[in-house]
């Protein structure tokens, strides 16, 4: 055991493949096996909606708090969603104190991306009153614990605190022109798309999904995919790294469909044991 | 503080709990995998998260880092959905920078920071949810996740904070009491020996008062301190007999 982990640490990539000779990894799963996924909503009771997703040891936590703020001039029926990634120091000890790094930025601008074009939530669904009044969505996602595969985890951990929120009533007093908000009256977002993601390194030609920390390191390259329910493309993203050819790509989607599936089908079964309650 | 009766006639707080009574405490060990050491834990409703890594070789600047003792460097960071209100900045606003500063003190007096020269001990401490005793509630999880860590200290720090109201002290306060403004007494205490690692005042408060809102916040410490033992010993006994199979 002492030698395999000293070999482990002086020649990483030949003990990673002498894995992938036999089909599997380190940590005993098949190439196209994600981590064990298990999510938890509505465990931050100051947030208007919350989830913890754990995809195998990545920990994201994904709280969503509501604003009123006023809507933007060129779009008078829009509110709008803000999201932000954010991997503190805790998460790993390779993330240095300062600014937010490169990664975090990047995640948030692709969760950014992916909110705007999938739809997700209808902008205008958030306006309140035309031109005067709309709701901001604050949805910060804080990574607890780094193992890779940050984006699949945000996506999730998003998806599920939407759909823990609960939004109070707002009314406009006619005397006074102020928003009265009725705490008593709560109702869910109404939820046009539900986007999943999937991640994918590229090894030696080889395609390995949901990659550890270990992994990504190793790797000369990551995809990620983001389907809908419907099995239609959100997003790709293949930022660089070594090439891919088409048929390689189509197998990334197909497997992208399934996990949308595996997704959809763990979230459902949480709310309905949450409505059950 | 007319009108929201914090302690009732018959001697009840407003969340049911009696004067010297603790909230709840929930604590788990160990919940991270590439940390050194971690714990989560619930005091009411207010959840801390603190991780620890180290001792490992200096970073950063070595000007500033002591030269017989390792470097203690804490983080103390709230989340942006922690508090009614949305914080705009999780990290380095004054407050935090305080509480962080508050908890490197407080932890230089507990760990034989002498055995490690040259080296850091990080402990970072998130605040996922705040309903009152922040402070404490980082300094209980960081014990936990320094215990978990397996790095050398005097003992356990517990901390509790305790206020005076209507005559009466009142120990581990949740965010309505807290924001009640009376005086307001953080206490970090090693409880073995009875050693105080930190004490903060920052209201009013006679002096002849002093004694029994201490005594409520040693008491609580003290309290605080089986809880955390317990939480210990389950852990060990789990992990041991995982080990032993």
């Amino acid at each position: 055991m002492a030698a395999a982990g000293g070999f482990r640490t002086v020649e990483p990539l030949e003990y990673y493949r002498r894995f992938l000779k036999e089909n599997c990894r380190p940590d005993g799963r098949e190439l196209g096996e994600f981590r064990t996924t298990t999510v938890n909503v509505g465990s931050i009771t100051t947030a208007d909606g919350s989830a913890l997703v754990k995809l195998g040891n990545t920990t994201v936590i994904c709280g969503i708090k509501a604003e009123f703020a006023v809507p933007p001039v060129d779009s008078s029926n829009k509110g709008y969603i803000v999201p932000n990634v954010d991997l503190p120091l805790l998460c790993s000890s390779r993330f240095r104190p300062g600014p937010p790094g490169e990664e975090a930025q990047a995640a948030s601008q692709f969760m950014a991306d992916v909110i705007e074009n999938s739809q997700v939530v209808m902008k205008e669904d958030l306006c309140i009153v035309d031109g005067k009044l709309a709701w901001v969505l604050y949805c910060d996602m804080i990574c607890l614990d780094y193992d890779g595969n940050l984006l699949d985890a945000c996506m999730c951990a998003f998806l599920a605190a939407l759909k823990n929120v609960q939004l109070p009533a707002v009314s406009i007093n006619e005397e006074t022109g102020l928003a009265e908000v009725n705490l008593k009256e709560k109702t869910p977002l109404t939820i046009r798309k539900e986007p999943v993601a999937a991640s994918f390194i590229l090894f030696d030609s080889l395609l390995i999904v949901d990659p550890t920390a270990e992994e990504e390191d190793l790797a000369t390259g990551t995809v990620t995919i983001v389907t809908d329910e419907e099995g239609k493309l959100c997003a790709v993203h293949k930022p660089g790294g070594s090439t891919l050819t088409g048929a390689k790509l189509q197998d990334c989607i197909s497997r992208a469909v399934t996990r949308h599936k595996e997704v959809k089908k763990l979230l459902d079964k949480l709310i309905k044991s949450k409505k059950a309650k | 503080m007319a009108g929201l009766e914090l302690l009732s006639e018959q001697g009840f707080r407003l969340d049911g709990r009696r004067a010297g009574e603790l909230r709840q405490l929930r604590a788990r060990m160990g919940v991270f995998a590439q940390a050194d050491g971690s714990a989560y834990l619930e005091q009411g409703n207010t959840k801390a998260l603190a991780v620890v890594y180290g001792p490992h070789e200096l970073r950063g600047s070595r000007g500033k880092a002591p030269h017989a003792q390792a470097l203690v460097n804490c983080q103390y960071s709230m989340a942006t959905f922690s508090t009614a209100e949305r914080k705009r900045r999780p990290h380095g606003d004054r407050a935090s920078a305080e509480m962080s500063l508050h908890l490197k003190q407080t932890f230089e007096a507990a760990l034989l920071t002498r055995l490690f020269p040259r080296s850091q001990i990080d402990i970072y401490v998130q605040i996922l949810q705040a309903d009152g005793g922040n402070y404490c509630a980082a300094v209980n999880a960081a014990t936990l996740a320094l215990l978990d860590a397996g790095i050398p200290m005097r003992d356990y720090v517990c901390a509790c904070s305790a206020g005076f109201l209507e005559d009466t002290a009142l120990a581990d306060l949740n965010y309505v009491e807290e924001a009640a403004g009376g005086p307001q007494l953080a206490l970090a205490l090693l409880p073995q020996a009875q050693h105080i690692a930190l004490l903060e005042l920052n209201a009013r408060l006679h002096q002849d008062h002093l004694p029994r809102v201490l005594d409520a916040a040693t008491q609580a410490c003290r309290h605080l301190h089986a809880l955390l033992d317990r939480v210990v010993r389950e852990h060990l006994r789990d992990a041991a007999a995982l080990l032993g199979k």
